[in-house]
């Protein structure tokens, strides 16, 4: 699996840590109450399918990653800045 | 047809021309009062120890491919009770005390060999964790015992005991621990089930499940509808996409476990050899094969493929430990699907929907657990009530923080398990 | 007061050469890492030319002027070689001093593109890797920071690493002029 880092180009899947899905860019509120806590510590889509997840770019430019990937094919469809993607308001769920 | 040594020599002498189908492919019926989702090892055992230690009556078990095509024969074919946590090591304890009778209750070869666990450890902080592991299993009934370096020279002498970063000090050896035929297991439980009156049905793919005023009424298949009064959910691997037909997000991540299989070889090691801190782990098959394996891939991904980094870190890990491996050619890897939890530790419940169970979240550990699993789902869906055994095994664990089983130590919480 | 006694990374570990190829150990005298303040990257960028004659260098590039070399190492982030920056400069970006926390090594040789393929999964060859072009991946486990020269590679690690790198390096060189 390669991963086109927006920084760096196209770079070889042992270069990434993997963080975990994308929801990590959506914290709750402090006082949004256990469930919703719940659902963003523990609870996950986990699809078979198309997803986004956060990637780390460890070993090259040690940006963080929005990667959008199917978890079946392994193909990847895009990747953004997770800064990006955060101050853009972009959707990352 | 009951197997015995009489009825090998008779077939052997009239040309094997009497063996029958293990088990019977029936289409489903109409209605069950029980249907179980998945035909892996889980869920097989789960429907023989319905029919055969709780009474169920009219059982099916759905599975969307074919017995024996899951993870169940895609495992390192590893059995061991060398758990720590209280919560866990009663449960793999009974799991262990069922493989150890499995072979004359299903009348079935499953090759369980008892062949001894090595765990080394390679610091006297190591060692000591080993101890007070042993202790725990001991305090559990089981065995454990505190190996030093010369102990585990004269039972594997060829490992690289003066490897400068992970010298070798000593093992937890488990004598009880070892092995078994990974698809024998599956298809023991689905002939012993079918003996008992269960149907197993293949190719039938469970596309969705009817609930109605919280209460589940039955399942939609690739087969048609199909009712029941109780179903249960035992698809690790694809437990998110069956709970999300009942509605439900569950605390799982789907990552790929690779393992790999060198060429046949002379005996050369008699036991299983696990090396923690290089996340390695070896055993020798029947036929020869060095069967071993490594840590996860480390994503999440349904592909039942591995990648090439993870097979060069194990394979690194091999020549770390036993650099005669380098010598055998690598045949054949493979991946399976793990139900990755936070903690590390499975899920056998309720749900929110009356007469819907889970069962889930076997990381990568699930082939020794398939004889408890199975009794103690069984348990939970005949008598609406945790198997003592199973009592921890609770989904809302995560939610309350209380029980956490997080045998590692390193945090409730995806991706560090 | 102890008497300490100033070591170079690589003392003791380089030069080496074999076959055709040679790793040496490049001294440095000033290193200093420049990361701009948010919104701050182009007065920065001015700033730092203004200080010591390099703009700052966009991602997988480097800029130079006369000894004094910035090497772009990760998102927001430069290096800059061979010079003192003033401490003005910290009204734009952060400045941390890096030197002596690296080994800086540099490896030449016609086969040297060979020697780093086989430890770094990126493409280093001539026509995807041109002088003055640079990289943040990793060799072996490693992470590195690798560059090309006119007549090699400049690759760098953090001093922790450096026998360790030495290593891979040096066996893998070997590996390779047993093939030349």
């Amino acid at each position: 699996m390669r991963i086109k880092c927006p920084l760096c180009g196209e770079r070889d899947r042992r270069e990434f840590y993997y963080q975990g899905a994308a929801i990590a860019l959506n914290r709750p509120a402090p006082d949004a109450g256990d469930e919703a806590w719940n659902d963003y510590i523990h609870n996950r889509e986990n699809p078979a399918g198309r997803t986004k997840d956060l990637w780390h770019h460890e070993a090259g430019c040690s940006a963080w990653l929005v990667v959008e990937r199917n978890t079946v094919t392994h193909e990847i469809y895009g990747v953004e800045l997770a800064e990006d993607v955060k101050r853009g308001s972009k959707n990352a769920d | 047809m009951r197997f015995s040594a009489w009825q090998v020599l008779k077939e052997g002498l009239t040309g094997n021309k009497g063996w029958t189908p293990h088990w019977r492919s029936p289409e489903p019926k109409a209605e069950y009062d029980i249907i179980i989702i998945g035909g892996g090892g889980h869920g097989l055992s789960t429907a023989y120890h319905l029919a055969a230690k709780y009474g169920g009556k009219r059982i099916a078990v759905l599975e969307k491919g074919y017995i024996g095509g899951g993870n169940v024969g895609r495992n390192t074919t590893i059995v061991r009770a060398n758990y720590f946590l209280k919560g866990n090591s009663e449960f793999y304890s009974h799991s262990l005390k069922l493989w150890e009778r499995m072979e004359k209750d299903l009348n079935y070869n499953a090759m369980h060999s008892q062949r001894g666990i090595l765990n080394l450890f390679h610091s006297d902080g190591q060692r000591d964790a080993a101890a007070r592991r042993g202790n725990m299993m001991i305090n559990q009934g089981d065995d454990a015992i505190l190996l030093d370096r010369q102990g585990v020279r004269e039972i594997v002498p060829y490992l690289d005991y003066d490897n400068i970063r992970f010298p070798v000090y000593g093992a937890l050896y488990h004598k009880r621990g070892g092995t078994a035929r990974h698809d024998a297991v599956a298809w023991g439980y689905a002939r012993g089930a079918d003996q008992r009156g269960v149907d197993i049905i293949q190719n039938c793919e469970v596309t969705g499940i009817d609930i109605e005023n919280g209460v589940v009424k039955g399942v939609q298949t690739s087969k048609g509808p199909i009712k029941a009064k109780k179903v249960g959910m035992v698809v690790a691997g694809r437990s998110s996409q069956v709970a999300a037909m009942a509605g439900m997000q569950v605390p799982i991540e789907s990552t790929v476990l690779q393992a790999f299989v060198t060429e046949g070889l002379k005996p050369v090691l008699d036991n299983v050899v696990t090396f923690g801190m290089g996340h390695f782990y070896i055993s020798q098959s029947d036929k020869g094969g060095l069967v071993f394996g490594g840590d996860i891939d480390m994503y999440a991904s349904y592909a039942q493929r591995g990648n090439l980094p993870t097979t060069e870190h194990v394979v690194e890990a091999a020549m770390t430990l036993m650099p005669m491996i380098g010598k055998a050619k690598m045949l054949r890897s493979w991946g399976g699907i793990m139900d990755m939890s936070p903690d590390g530790s499975p899920v056998i419940d309720k749900t929110h929907v009356e007469g819907l169970y889970l069962n889930c979240g076997w990381n990568y550990g699930g082939f020794k657990a398939v004889p408890a699993s199975g009794d103690c789902f069984a348990h939970l869906m005949a008598k609406d009530e945790p198997h003592p055994v199973a009592a921890k095994f609770r989904l809302d664990r995560f939610r309350t923080g209380q029980n956490i089983l997080d045998e590692e130590g390193s945090g409730s919480q995806h991706n560090l398990h | 007061m102890a008497d300490y006694i100033a070591k170079t990374p690589c003392d003791g570990l380089l030069p080496q050469t074999i076959g055709s190829l040679t790793l040496t150990e490049t001294a440095v005298d000033r290193m200093t890492s420049f990361m701009p303040w948010k919104g701050r990257e182009k007065t920065a960028s001015k700033a730092l030319k203004a200080a010591c004659g390099v703009a700052f260098p966009g991602p997988n590039e480097t800029s130079a002027s006369g000894d004094v070399q910035a090497i772009w190492t990760g998102r927001g982030q430069c290096f800059i070689l061979g010079v003192e920056l003033p401490d003005g400069l910290s009204a734009e970006g952060a400045l941390t001093d890096q030197s002596d926390a690296w080994a800086v090594m540099s490896l030449r040789g016609d086969a040297a593109v060979d020697v780093l393929a086989r430890l770094c999964p990126v493409d280093l060859r001539d026509a995807a890797f041109k002088p003055g072009d640079t990289v943040r991946t990793e060799m072996q486990h490693m992470m590195v920071s690798v560059t090309r020269m006119d007549d090699g590679f400049q690759i760098m690690v953090m001093r922790s690493f450096a026998k360790t790198a030495v290593h891979d390096l040096t066996e893998t060189m070997k590996a390779i002029a047993a093939r030349a």
